[in-house]
């Protein structure tokens, strides 16, 4: 079995005491920023890409994806504690998790979010072992076209099916586009979009993007729309450990909730909060106390964090196999291995081995990492929720700053980052999604070489797109899903006599 | 049923600046040096099409605009009406901190940029901020220019 082999070859690299340290960092890290308003696991990651060149590859990658799935488990502390989900993945949760704590019950719904995001981590965990060999060579009959395809079912799904809307979507998405290609085109050598300006002829930077983008325009909009909402944190009274009563409701929906988180992760759709709200809703209906519901139900906890945990580790499967990153974190992770020379793919598992299996065998490793530092150590965790705002925020903006700055010392950089932040804040406000601007940033070029890769093959015949199986399929299923539904709602709206 | 049109002046702003992106993505892209490359579809392609699809986005959300506004908006209304001062303590501060930040340093720099944030959130302890900001800055500021290797620019007095 190549799984087996992989792991025994990965463990060697992941338990060598400097990869557990750095595991240890990021979960740490990750829950941390979980746990945190204000910034999350793509502005700190972004924020430590300069780590990249002190530290080896394996060291540095295995600390980002503890920081990416060790957020999940220190978003759901916040969900539960204070009434206010930090992403959208824990929306689900904070629907019984708070209605818990705020009757006392905070150390239960504490635990059984920690030990189903655990039981979820660990089952996605194996299977990534198992299934993404498989993936990655399957992606090895990738041509240019198909490649193209497949970012381009990615763009759809990102930006048309997650969201409120398709257009607002779509709009995000393709301003991402213009980012990716401003600089120098790799195909032709030629510089495109720079306006003459020497400091954009390398393109911009993803740091100074996600930064602005996400902690700078978050910083903006809290301070400008939330400023005098107060916000209590509940108090963890009592034991945390959960009742054997407890137990029993929460294995079902623990082991559930991963089902649904599994496949909305591995398909290149991304998007960790639907799975979660099919959790919550399947719970809700299969429970034998549906009236606690809406009161502190301890299904609608479990559920829903196994779910998000699930989904974000077999997110890693098109991440490492097909270089198909489906949330703004694993964009960043993706330009982590980049900053090495490494360009994730069905490559990886053969040119990266030690690496590929190392961080597949930190999973393991970091997930029992996390579940001790968030059953014993919650406590210390929800302290820092009583950091008071404006130092909270004020500290995050000294953060991003030195992100912009460090890179090379230029003011330019501090004035992209005022402008992404700036845009930040309006996309918050008038509710375009972020991540779809940095998918587009960092996946367009690409999709621009594959492009020109498939057409010069085809010597400028556009069938090939439509001649090779994969590619074929995977551009119908990108149209269908943008046809589909704006077919359904303009047919809804015509049956019901509204304006469409 | 039949709404009343509501038009959101900020939605056709931005509808209007999309529209504007699109246009000027056309023009540069006519600025691209396209020969002497090999391949048959050169570097003006991709950001063609892209132009192409932003008009098309940009107008159909001004068409929303100006029949009702924009779909599926409910939950985007913010909690609190627009709060100018935060804003501009916020958005002040990351603009001087770009002007001075080569002149007094980054740890200076730093701690100004940290109590005008404090205060945007409505903070009036100015001692008190202004002290963290500075230990915080300081902080920083060795971590990545010892431990990390980075180069910040240090302050005149030459050892922060």
């Amino acid at each position: 079995m190549e799984a087996v082999q992989g792991l025994i070859e990965g463990f060697g690299v992941a338990l060598t005491w400097t990869n557990l340290m750095w595991a240890f960092v990021g979960c740490a890290l990750g829950t941390a920023v979980g746990v945190l308003p204000g910034v999350g696991p793509a502005v700190t990651i972004a924020l430590l890409l300069p780590l990249t060149t002190k530290l080896d590859a394996t060291s540095a990658l295995i600390m980002f994806c503890g920081v990416y799935y060790g957020a999940m488990y220190g978003g759901s502390t916040t969900s539960i504690l204070l009434n206010s989900p930090g992403e959208s993945a824990s929306i689900a949760t904070t629907l019984e998790g708070n209605q818990m704590a705020k009757r006392g019950r905070a150390g239960p719904a504490l635990a059984t979010a920690a030990i189903g995001s655990f039981v979820a981590g660990t089952i996605a965990t194996i299977l990534v072992s198992l299934f993404a060999p498989y993936v990655a060579e399957w992606g090895l009959q990738f041509g240019p076209a198909d490649k193209f395809a497949l970012i381009l079912l990615a763009f759809t799904t990102i930006s048309a099916v997650l969201g409120t809307s398709a257009l607002r979507g779509f709009a995000a998405l393709f301003l991402g586009l213009v980012i990716g290609f401003i600089g120098l085109d790799a195909t032709s050598g030629q510089i495109r979009f720079a306006m003459g300006i020497e400091e954009l002829y390398d393109g911009i930077d993803v740091v100074v993007v996600a930064v602005g983008l996400f902690a700078v325009g978050e910083t903006l909009y809290v301070a400008c729309h939330h400023q005098t909402l107060a916000e209590s944190v509940e108090r963890i009274k009592g034991s945390i450990w959960m009742t054997r009563e407890d137990w029993k409701r929460s294995i079902g929906p623990w082991l559930r909730g991963t089902a649904f988180g599994v496949p909305f992760g591995a398909m290149p759709a991304g998007g960790a909060e639907i799975p979660t709200f099919l959790s919550y809703a399947t719970e809700k209906k299969l429970s034998k106390h549906p009236e606690e519901f809406g009161t502190g139900a301890i299904e609608g906890v479990a559920g829903p964090e196994a779910a998000n945990n699930a989904s974000v580790t077999t997110a890693l499967i098109p991440l490492l196999t097909l270089g198909l990153p489906t949330s703004a974190t694993a964009a960043i992770i993706l330009t982590g291995f980049q900053q090495y020379g490494i360009q994730p793919g069905p490559l990886l598992f053969t040119t990266q081995s030690a690496l590929v299996w190392g961080l597949i065998a930190s999973l393991y490793i970091g997930n029992v990492m996390l579940l001790i530092l968030n059953l014993p150590l919650v406590g210390m965790w929800a302290k820092l929720l009583s950091i008071p705002r404006p130092l909270l925020y004020a500290g995050i903006m000294i953060f991003a700053t030195i992100g912009a700055y460090g890179m090379r010392n230029s003011w330019f950089d501090l004035f992209l980052l005022l402008v992404f932040g700036l845009l930040g804040y309006a996309m918050r406000r008038w509710d375009f999604p972020v991540a779809p601007v940095l998918i587009g940033m960092i996946l367009g070029p690409r999709a621009d070489t594959e492009l020109r890769r498939a057409l010069q093959i085809s010597q400028s015949d556009f069938s090939v797109f439509f001649t090779r199986p994969i590619s074929c399929t995977l551009i119908v299923l990108s149209v269908l899903l943008v046809v589909v539904p704006a077919f359904l709602r303009w047919r809804k709206a015509r049956r019901f006599g509204t304006p469409a | 049923m039949p709404q009343a049109p509501r038009r959101d002046r900020a939605q056709l702003v931005i509808s209007a600046l999309l529209i504007a992106l699109a246009l000027f993505v056309f023009y540069q892209t006519q600025l691209i040096v396209a020969d002497g490359g090999y391949s048959a579809i050169g570097p003006r392609f991709s950001p063609m099409l892209v132009a192409g699809v932003l008009l098309v986005i940009g107008v159909l959300l001004l068409r929303q605009a100006l029949a009702g506004g924009w779909r599926n908006m409910e939950e985007a209304t913010p909690p609190e009406p627009f709060f100018a001062p935060a804003f501009l303590w916020i958005a002040g501060g990351l603009a001087l901190n770009m002007v001075v930040i080569g002149f007094i340093g980054f740890t200076l720099a730093s701690a100004l940029l940290f109590v005008m944030v404090a205060r945007g959130f409505g903070s009036r302890n100015l001692v008190r901020d202004g002290a963290i900001g500075l230990v915080l800055a300081l902080a920083v500021f060795l971590f990545f220019t010892r431990v990390l290797g980075l180069a910040l620019p240090a302050s005149p007095a030459g050892f922060f």
